[in-house]
């Protein structure tokens, strides 16, 4: 037998191989496509600015069909759905995709009615309750990412799968199933999550002595890099949020605190039971007393962090007064719109600020840990008996989620404030459009897999923004020592979880 | 006579001499009345009565975030145990009275203080009574955001303005120390309410009769004396409702502390009403926050009673003369 004729088995057991290995992808696709209607292909482990840069583009969808598979296009029906959806303040392109949603969905579903109500975000959550009491809720809702859990919780939530919908688990961040499912049970999907980022001003690392180019590896490193900023330039280094009742102080410190091993619950497991108090664990101290270190003792961050939110920390970042801080991705067009309506002098230094803005990752613990918390919304239908006419018209909720947290509309719908829900939106040319126009994206879309969601449990609002914040205080004020204010919270988030309160 | 004017002078006649028509004969002679103003009762009904009595019912259950209000658990008087042995609730509480006692106090003072000024002529007084008034007009939303920046502890106006005096070497923290917060919470209370008491007063200023004052300057009184045996008499009145209405409004007053300092630091800002706020909206505890909200309603209660009484005060005289 010559090398030639050997060539010619093997490539004839290669083109049997060929065809038998794509007979069986035809074959697992199309069983695929018996349950879901879009195949995941984005590769979690490889997620990097650089990856998300490659993969965008990659792929284009025929949404209208691919939800045609899921309920026939000639579908007739009727839906009703409230959302918080863009308003005045928000940009042209956010009312611009909203309105073309409505126009695709009405073009793939002509015969499907439907009753939309936008609702402000500080509204929506008490409409809501009021209409569930009154039997009178819509048939769909889209919630912030943890408000669907006291609705869960409730009883008001039809549980749902991800396959109901034309898509799969795999469809969706882990940290973004986790935050949607309580008692073990899917409640919802997400729409869309982003993370924050790691803002700091380069000029002023360059003045300090600090790598301009370089963000704090660790939350030890902004510790000392905060005191070189005060003590070399006599400004706030860090932007500490340490405010009462309020859901900015969580969001910036629960970060630091899971970076150093900590956590209000078990939230940062694999598994969490939310059964385990970890708020006085070493790690919940060791940040804590960072925070202490930084306020009460280099002084180092601005005194008013009792009384702050990140509001009150964007007018001192574009005036120079201010070194670093945590913030969302649309920070960056938040100070654009400050500068451009600066004038004389602080035109000059908003410009200059602007022009040294850096993101990056943020820090890691001690031992390599990052995190940061996961934002975003979920997409809920609600049980038949709490609806308006006492009737869910499940066909047509169904086309209504599947184009809503498809990979097209999902990027589309969240262009500027955030990112997209299913994960196969980072294929799609929307998502490349987005990370050419929108700067530093591919840095924040890289805190994805370290967003970790707040305990979904009903009482977590209770436990972040009331609890967190006066441990906090308690420690910062030198109320309590950080090892009386953090067993005072342990004590407080047990009684909690406990049902029976924590104290008035 | 036609008896529509027979039935005016039946309306005009004392209250002791209309008790010798019988109730029946009386509402039935008042039936356009009562027609007139059940509108206004019924909507009254809706959203002040079934308000209160949903809130005192709530007041018995326990509310877990988990449960819905359907499925909610009655615990009797358990709620108000819960508040009234809550070592939280006396500090609030004390905190509520210093917030409320030194708001009604000095911004009765000086309102009485610019009421008085603007009373006499003089040039540019109305514009003055004007820009005086702006407090009271602008948004408390507004006044708030504007004060917190005006104190911030690093940035703030008047920590500036300190330094440059020479009054003070360094940032000024008011509003994040737990010492001095409420305190420079109740100045931006006074800075807002004093208007109020101001028009009160110039209004009640009005009524006190010059030919009083005349006759006390003839007599030899000094301002000081024509002011306090002439003017306070004749103020009383308008005085005690004046303080019941701060008084009201200060126990119920939401939004500087809640927008300054969310009641912090440390819940040094905490009071009454942003306490309850937390309990029933942030945290959801609905049943503990109703019991509490109970108790507010009692004091209101209380004060609207002496409120009423200041207001009809020589009423039954005036009736009866």
């Amino acid at each position: 037998m010559s090398n030639m004729d050997g060539r010619a088995l093997r490539s004839e057991a290669s083109s049997c191989r060929k065809i038998m290995g794509v007979s069986v992808a035809l074959v697992t696709v199309a069983s695929l496509m018996s349950t879901t209607v879009y195949g995941q292909t984005v590769d979690l482990s490889q997620w990097s600015p650089e990856y998300v840069k490659s993969i965008a583009g990659t792929k284009t969808f025929d949404t209208a069909a691919d939800c045609g598979a899921v309920v026939p296009n000639d579908y007739a029906g009727n839906v009703s759905y409230w959302y918080t959806g863009p308003f005045e303040a928000d940009p042209i392109i956010s009312h611009e995709q909203d309105k073309a949603f409505w126009d695709a969905f009405h073009t793939a579903y002509p015969n499907i009615k439907t009753d939309v109500q936008s609702i402000t975000y500080n509204e929506l959550l008490d409409k809501f309750r009021t209409a569930l009491l009154g039997n009178s809720a819509p048939m769909v809702i889209r919630l912030q990412i943890l408000g669907g859990v006291e609705f869960a919780a409730k009883g008001y939530l039809n549980p749902i799968t991800p396959e109901d919908y034309g898509f799969t688990a795999a469809d969706f961040w882990p940290g973004a199933l986790k935050s949607v499912t309580y008692d073990n049970t899917l409640y919802g999907l997400p729409t869309n999550n982003e993370t924050m980022a790691f803002i700091w001003n380069a000029k002023v690392f360059a003045d300090a002595g600090l790598d301009p180019e370089k963000a704090p590896a660790t939350w030890d490193d902004v510790v000392a890099y905060s005191k070189q900023i005060k003590d070399k330039l006599g400004i706030s280094g860090y932007g500490l949020v340490a405010k009462q009742n309020a859901g900015n102080t969580p969001f910036r410190f629960m970060p630091q605190l899971w970076a150093y091993g900590g956590g209000a619950l078990d939230e940062t497991a694999p598994n969490p039971t939310y059964a385990k108090v970890e708020i006085n664990n070493e790690g919940s101290r060791a940040a804590v007393q960072a925070a202490y270190q930084m306020y009460a003792v280099d002084k180092s961050v601005p005194i008013s962090a009792l009384t702050n939110t990140q509001a009150e920390n964007q007018a001192p970042f574009i005036a120079g007064q201010l070194g670093m801080m945590i913030a969302h991705p649309s920070e960056y067009a938040k100070m654009l719109d400050l500068a451009s309506k600066a004038t004389g002098s602080d035109k000059e230094v908003a410009d200059a600020v602007v022009a040294n803005m850096r993101y990056g990752l943020l820090p890691t613990g001690p031992d390599g840990k990052r995190a940061v918390v996961f934002g975003g919304s979920n997409i809920h239908v609600v049980k038949p008996e709490f609806v308006d006419g006492g009737a869910v018209d499940e066909q047509a909720v169904k086309a209504l989620i599947c184009m809503w947290d498809s990979p097209e509309w999902s990027t589309k719908l969240n262009w500027a404030g955030s990112n997209p829900g299913n994960i196969n939106g980072f294929l799609t040319d929307a998502m490349k459009e987005r990370l050419d126009t929108i700067k530093f994206l591919d840095v924040t879309t890289s805190m994805l897999p370290s967003g970790i969601p707040f305990p979904v449990l009903p009482e977590s609002p209770e436990i972040m923004n009331i609890i967190v914040p006066d441990m906090l205080q308690n420690a910062l004020t030198g109320n309590m020592t950080v090892d009386q204010a953090t067993d005072d919270a342990a004590q407080k988030i047990e009684s909690v979880i406990a049902g029976g309160g924590a104290g008035i | 006579m036609s008896s529509s004017q027979g039935q005016a002078i039946f309306r005009d006649v004392p209250a002791t001499v209309r008790k010798e028509a019988n109730f029946g004969q009386r509402v039935y002679n008042s039936r356009f009345d009562y027609l007139y103003v059940a509108p206004a009762l019924l909507v009254m009904l809706i959203v002040i009565a079934y308000p209160v009595y949903y809130t005192i019912d709530l007041s018995f259950f326990k509310t877990p975030a988990s449960l819905s209000l359907a499925n909610k658990t009655f615990t009797g008087l358990d709620n108000y145990v819960t508040v009234l042995t809550s070592a939280i609730f006396w500090k609030v509480t004390w905190q509520t009275i210093i917030w409320t006692v030194l708001s009604t106090l000095f911004s009765f003072l000086i309102g009485l203080g610019a009421a008085l000024a603007l009373h006499r002529a003089f040039i540019g007084r109305a514009l003055l009574r004007g820009l005086l008034l702006i407090p009271w007009v602008v948004s408390a939303v507004a006044a708030s955001y504007v004060w917190k920046w005006l104190y911030h502890s690093d940035f703030g106006v008047i920590g500036a303005l300190l330094n440059q005096v020479g009054l003070a070497d360094g940032p000024v923290n008011l509003i994040d120390n737990t010492t001095t917060s409420l305190y420079a919470l109740i100045v931006v209370n006074v800075w807002k309410e004093f208007s109020f008491a101001m028009i009160m007063l110039m209004a009640g200023l009005q009524t006190v009769p010059e030919s009083l004052l005349r006759a006390a300057q003839v007599d030899g009184a000094s301002a000081w004396q024509r002011f306090w045996h002439v003017t306070v008499p004749q103020l009383q009145g308008v005085s005690t409702v004046t303080i019941l209405l701060l008084v009201v409004q200060n126990f119920n007053s939401f939004i500087i502390p809640f927008i300054m300092t969310g009641g912090g630091p440390v819940g040094s800002t905490q009071i009454w009403i942003t306490h309850i706020y937390e309990l029933a909206f942030l945290r959801q505890n609905w049943g503990v926050g109703a019991a509490y909200a109970v108790l507010l309603f009692l004091i209101m209660m209380v004060l609207g009673y002496f409120y009423v009484r200041a207001l009809t005060r020589g009423d039954d005289k005036r009736a009866g003369a």
